[in-house]
């Protein structure tokens, strides 16, 4: 451990650590643009300047290596007329765009320049034209009057995906970013550039012009299109008042966690988030005997407590089914099993999953959900379900999901289900699978509920609610809780439980997994 | 008693007072009548859909949407005046413009006077002098609350 | 056949004076008043084909409103006697119009025709008894409305009413003791008389104190700002609050009628009546010498403008009075009528009948 003194504060940190990263451990900020954590410092920019003791010139402090007794002053005069005097050339080519711009708002260059700038322009000329929208890659646009070419997006190419997509092209005042030849960056990581961008030069199609920045609100949660489990932040418009919002969730960004995902998220995360809002199912629906019965919570769950009483009542619950699938959160993979295997004595509890995507070489993986390590370690074996064999075997299909649909087509489904006398679903979406079903509990998305996910790592993430509950629709563990009620079986047990926290904790009591991550 | 002698001089002073305006303006009304003109008048009145009064040159009526030369408005939709709108009562959407040195022009511009409290924050607010509230129009009162609800297109008037 | 017909014209014409003055001054003149002394215009759109006539026709508008509102009477009401009430507060106002001598006589061919309804010995005696009995209708409205603060407020109107009945009375037994007569007709004979040879013998002259008297307990009689307490339309709540439409419309009616009720009184008791200073049946007699000889028609048609004028001149003087008073306290009225006006209407009784004495 080095001991340095930034600002008259002593501060511990480690050999080979940059004087910017000590300060910000210490909780200092120094200004930076074109330093991002995750790359080998260039000093571009220039804005990080500190004075140092012993030191004739102002030095960077992204690429100052920590030394004992280094004595740093971050707001000396010295310091700020530097900024200023960088603050000054920096946008002496920048256009000053703001109230276009998708950057507003989030743009370090805008903060610093509320900090520390503040001053007119000394300069008579105007200021140079350039491309303002320049396509580089499939949902990417480049702004090369807004470019103050800190080379994040080349680096992040060259290091990061080590695409190289991207180069500075050109010298002196016609430097530009440029792509190779007219070929588009096209990887999977893509999206990250916009986040790396320090100003709004690099936008994307997306989110381009929906909104701006500051109307959004930030949410934490886990991404559940795949089993990295990588951590996201939802950031989502608490809607204007009286006029229809047309969406919730404006866009996806990451969230830094060294352990999971570092800092960059894959676009299949950042850009298909659209099925938070679309084809959502609000209400309880249901289809049985053809009649179309108007059911609420209580009356949904004392219909499928009874039916299921029934079979359990007749010694009869070998003729239920229970197909699961790994979205669902391990609380909630909990609570069936100590339902339905534990108190039922159910055998036939099968797993769904959504079919198996591409994998890439950083964070994507094949599985497109995010629990199949929990599912398997809370004891539910990944056997293949013999769909049109269930046929004759059972009365009672309670079925969580719509991934039925990966595997069988509808006719089947169809014919499969109308030689069962009771079949429940727990949907979140309008899909096809639903007016076959006798009963539909709409249910909740990751992104509505408390709980946490096993990534293929075997890393237990929980996560809170980000956005309010659709319509009706409620979180499975909860109904699941209700059911367990309605049943009226162990209730000692259930009724210590009514969070997802509680049902954690009695998950540590008892699968020796899950004690590990305590 | 002299206190109620007091009273009783103010009482009648006070008539007089009533008295007074009451012969000082029926002398300035009947002067009128006979076509006499004066410099003062017997009422202050402002006889309201006849006679106007002169707005102040800062008073905030109706709004209207600034145009470019070629027609299109202003606006670019930076949102900084329903950003700032106390009532919320400003709805902008965003479309893309074909030429790259305006590229964000609105496809929607919706200022609902319902709710609208005339603040003029908008005004003080739009980066682009793309809205004003000049027009001088007062009298925008609707039989229907729908009338109300004004678009691009009636705001570009 | 004549002998009845005259009576009813005579009737029907005091009536419709009554009526339009009434109309004109409870709403044109109160409203124009007020206008003119806030320095306002005051209503001036109701029109007939585009013609305004400075809201010459906003009594009609006002009235033709109030006939065709909902006559509204509460449920918990004593119906019968709610009903009664603006009637009964209606009429004694305004039967006292049949007492008031418009002038003197006229002689059609060989008939002599008094300007006057009713010429009993006791006319004095019978304009104070109605005007009293109109406290009836205020305490039947309170009563009757079933309405708690209805029933205070009629109840304070008639404490009012029944405290200023008492200077009313006796600041007018001087002037009786001076024209020694109940009749009004020849009050206003005596007035034409001189004083001294010049001044006419009017009673304000002759009745300063008396005047003041009178003025005050008058104007307490006709429940008006700023003795408005049985009603006080601002803010306490008064005896009509459950009446509506055309009922509500009678207690104004009411209201207004009693300022012109009370204005004729000063003019025909204070004020001469129907005399013209100076102007005798055969013409102007002046007090310097010199006369002045008109035809007795004319003479009749000056003596009948002069009354109007006078009339409408208090008319006038009361709604300015209106326009420009607080309301009294409730205590402070009370001393008002009991500790002063009484006591100065003793006053004045003694010093008269010392005077006449002499």
């Amino acid at each position: 451990m080095i001991k340095i003194i930034i600002d008259d504060k002593t501060v511990e940190a480690k050999e080979g650590t940059t004087v910017l990263s000590a300060a910000k451990l210490a909780g200092i900020q120094i200004p930076h643009l074109c330093y991002h954590a995750a790359f080998i410092p260039e000093g571009s920019c220039r804005m990080c300047l500190v004075e140092i003791e012993g030191f004739p010139k102002l030095e960077l402090a992204c690429s100052t290596q920590v030394k004992e007794d280094l004595r740093v002053w971050t707001q000396s005069k010295k310091v700020t007329e530097a900024r200023k005097g960088v603050l000054e050339f920096i946008l002496a080519e920048h256009p000053l765009d703001c109230p276009i711009c998708d950057k507003a708002g989030e743009c370090k260059l805008q903060d610093y320049y509320e900090e520390y700038g503040l001053f007119e322009s000394q300069f008579k000329e105007l200021k140079e034209k350039r491309e303002k929208k320049v396509s580089i890659g499939e949902r990417l646009i480049l702004d090369r009057e807004r470019c103050i070419l800190c080379t994040r997006c080349v680096r992040f190419l060259r290091e990061v995906t080590k695409t190289q997509e991207l180069g500075v092209f050109n010298r002196g005042v016609r430097s530009e970013i440029s792509t190779y030849d007219g070929e588009l960056v096209d990887n999977n990581y893509s999206g990250n550039l916009t986040e790396v961008c320090p100003v709004g030069a690099i936008t994307d199609t997306d989110f381009r012009f929906q909104i701006r920045s500051w109307f959004l609100q930030k949410g934490d949660s886990i991404c559940p299109l795949c089993s990295r489990g990588c951590n996201i932040s939802i950031e989502y418009h608490p809607g204007f008042a009286r006029i229809p919002r047309k969406k919730r969730v404006y866009r996806i960004t990451s969230r830094e966690n060294l352990a999971v995902n570092d800092f960059w998220i894959c676009d299949l995360g950042r850009y298909a988030y659209s099925y938070l809002d679309e084809n959502r199912l609000s209400n309880f629906l249901s289809s049985l005997n053809g009649k179309n019965k108007r059911f609420d919570q209580e009356s949904a769950l004392q219909f499928a407590a009874q039916k299921i009483k029934k079979l359990y009542d007749k010694k009869k619950i070998s003729r239920m089914t229970l197909i699961l699938n790994s979205w669902l959160t391990n609380e909630e993979l909990f609570l069936v099993r100590k339902i339905f295997r534990d108190d039922l004595r159910m055998q036939r509890i099968f797993m769904v999953d959504p079919s198996q995507g591409e994998k890439d070489k950083m964070l994507l993986t094949s599985e497109r959900s995010p629990n199949r390590k929990g599912a398997e370690e809370i004891g539910f074996d990944f056997q293949s379900l013999d769909f049109k064999g269930l046929a004759g075997k059972t009365d009672v299909l309670v079925m969580f999901g719509e991934y039925l649909l990966d595997l069988a087509s509808l006719e089947e489904i169809k014919a499969v289900l109308e030689g069962i006398e009771t079949s429940i679903l727990f949907s979140s979406k309008e899909s096809a699978l639903v007016s076959l079903f006798g009963l539909v509990f709409p249910t909740a998305l990751a992104a509505e509920k408390s709980g946490s996910f096993t990534n293929c790592e075997g890393k237990i993430q929980s996560f809170e609610p980000v956005l309010e509950s659709w319509g009706e629709s409620r979180p499975e563990w909860q109904f699941l809780l209700e059911l367990s009620r309605e049943l009226d079986i162990n209730s000692n047990y259930y009724n210590q439980i009514e969070s997802t926290t509680a049902v954690l904790e009695k998950m540590r009591e008892e699968i020796s997994f899950f004690q590990k991550e305590k | 008693m002299i206190r109620a002698l007091g009273y009783f001089i103010e009482i009648i002073r006070g008539s007089l007072i009533t008295a007074r305006h009451f012969m000082a303006n029926m002398f300035f009304h009947i002067l009128k009548v006979l076509g006499i003109k004066t410099k003062r008048k017997g009422a202050v009145t402002i006889q309201y859909p006849e006679e106007k009064k002169e707005l102040a040159s800062r008073h905030r009526s109706l709004h209207r949407i600034m145009t470019r030369e070629d027609g299109q408005p202003r606006c670019v939709v930076c949102m900084l005046c329903v950003t700032v709108c106390p009532s919320e009562c400003i709805y902008v959407e965003a479309a893309e413009d074909p030429d790259p040195e305006i590229q964000k022009r609105p496809s929607q511009f919706v200022i609902d006077l319902n709710r609208c409290c005339f603040c003029g924050f908008c005004v003080e607010a739009c980066p682009e002098d793309a809205i004003r509230m000049d027009t001088g129009k007062v009298e925008i009162a609707q039989y229907d609350r729908q009338d109300l609800i004004y678009d691009l297109d009636k705001l570009k008037e | 056949m004549i002998e009845f017909l005259i009576p009813l014209i005579k009737v029907i014409l005091a009536l419709v004076w009554l009526l339009l003055l009434t109309l004109y001054v409870a709403d044109w003149v109160e409203r124009k008043e007020s206008a003119i002394i806030h320095d306002r215009i005051g209503a001036n759109r109701a029109s007939i084909f585009g013609l305004r006539m400075i809201g010459l026709f906003q009594p009609f508008a006002d009235a033709i409103k109030m006939i065709f509102k909902e006559d509204f009477t509460p449920s918990f009401s004593r119906k019968f006697l709610h009903s009664l009430a603006p009637f009964l507060s209606f009429f004694f106002v305004a039967v006292t119009i049949a007492a008031i001598p418009f002038g003197d006589t006229i002689r059609i061919g060989s008939r002599i025709i008094k300007l006057q309804v009713l010429d009993i010995n006791v006319t004095l005696l019978f304009v104070l008894a109605m005007m009293s009995l109109g406290i009836y209708g205020v305490i039947l409205a309170g009563w009757a409305s079933n309405n708690r603060f209805s029933l205070l407020g009629g109840i304070r109107g008639a404490a009012q009413l029944i405290s200023y009945e008492v200077a009313f009375g006796l600041s007018l037994v001087g002037l009786i003791m001076i024209y020694p007569s109940l009749k009004l007709s020849s009050i206003v004979h005596s007035q034409g008389e001189l004083l001294f040879g010049f001044i006419p013998k009017w009673g304000i002259f002759l009745q300063p104190l008396g005047f003041i008297v009178f003025l005050f307990a008058a104007l307490a009689e006709t429940k008006r700002v700023p003795f408005d307490l049985p009603e006080g339309e601002s803010e306490i709540i008064g005896f009509y609050t459950e009446y509506s439409g055309l009922k509500w419309g009678l207690f104004m009616m009411t209201d207004g009628m009693e300022i012109v009720i009370v204005s004729t009184l000063m003019t025909t008791l204070f004020f001469g009546g129907w005399q013209v200073p100076w102007l005798q049946a055969d013409g102007f007699h002046w007090p310097w010498g010199g006369e002045w000889f008109l035809a007795s028609w004319i003479v009749v048609i000056l003596q009948v403008l002069a009354f109007n004028l006078k009339v409408f001149f208090f008319c006038w003087f009361q709604v300015l009075l209106r326009w420009t008073y607080p309301r009294f306290r409730y205590d402070q009225l009370m001393d008002l009528g009991w500790k002063l006006l009484i006591p100065l209407s003793l006053v004045n009784i003694v010093g008269t009948g010392i005077i006449m004495s002499l």
